[in-house]
């Protein structure tokens, strides 16, 4: 692994298209700004892996037996959703 | 040459029979955990609502269920984060479509992935997985309501 000190708004630069920057640094707390692609999906490693674990427990062979549901209201359109 | 032979049954079993609607989805980035898998069809039955099947598109019957999370949870309220909109080039909410992942436990219980919902973009068909930027007030287990023991 490479190791590299940083100070408060220095950037690292990886593969000339990415860039971390170390914005703060509040006791334990490192808060880094990330500059990527947006075809280059950024992610905090935990809830990136409870993610990944899940998909892999979720995946299914098409028509295994689905569970049986109560009757569900019609749901709302995604207005919901926040973008 | 068993390996092959093997493989053209297993093409020959798979299951695509009477399908009410299907849609060909193409997520770029595969889903998490399944970078190599990018090309998807949702399957919709109307017997089998409100489920719909997230269909690996290589004959191998590798499939998702889905849910529309909405149903489940009406207060459910994902932020996608900014990169995720443009990724997808969502100009509107209602551009959205989601899909909770959902996973079959024991005795038939089910949950569905709160924290990662699948986001389609419905005019163009293109997805991702996404993060969702409040993941930390939701979870990979939600539960699904049980149906009465009998119907």
């Amino acid at each position: 692994m490479l190791i590299l000190s940083r100070k408060v708004g220095e950037t690292i630069v990886i593969d000339g298209h990415i860039h971390v920057t170390v914005m703060r640094v509040d006791g334990e707390v490192v808060k880094l700004g990330i500059a990527a692609p947006m075809e280059v999906p950024v992610h905090r490693k935990e809830v990136y892996e409870e993610i990944q674990r899940s998909n892999q427990q979720a995946l299914t062979k098409q028509n295994a037996p689905l569970p049986k549901m109560p009757k569900l209201a019609a749901a709302k359109k995604t207005a919901a959703v926040k973008i | 040459m068993k390996c092959a032979e093997m493989i053209e049954t297993e093409i020959e079993t798979d299951p695509v029979v009477a399908v009410d609607n299907r849609q060909v989805v193409r997520l770029p980035m595969g889903l998490l955990g399944f970078e190599q898998f990018k090309e998807y069809v949702l399957l919709s039955n109307l017997d089998e609502a409100p489920f719909r099947w997230l269909r690996v598109q290589d004959n191998s019957a590798l499939a998702f269920v889905v849910i529309d999370p909405f149903l489940v949870l009406p207060d459910y309220s994902p932020d996608i984060p900014k990169p995720d909109v443009e990724f997808l080039k969502l100009k509107a909410p209602s551009d959205a479509m989601l899909l909770g992942i959902v996973t079959i436990h024991e005795a038939g219980r089910a949950t569905m992935n709160l924290k990662g919902p699948v986001v389609i973009n419905r005019h163009t068909l293109v997805g991702r997985q996404v993060i969702i930027a409040n993941a930390n007030n939701y979870s990979v287990t939600h539960p699904l309501p049980a149906a009465e023991s009998s119907d």
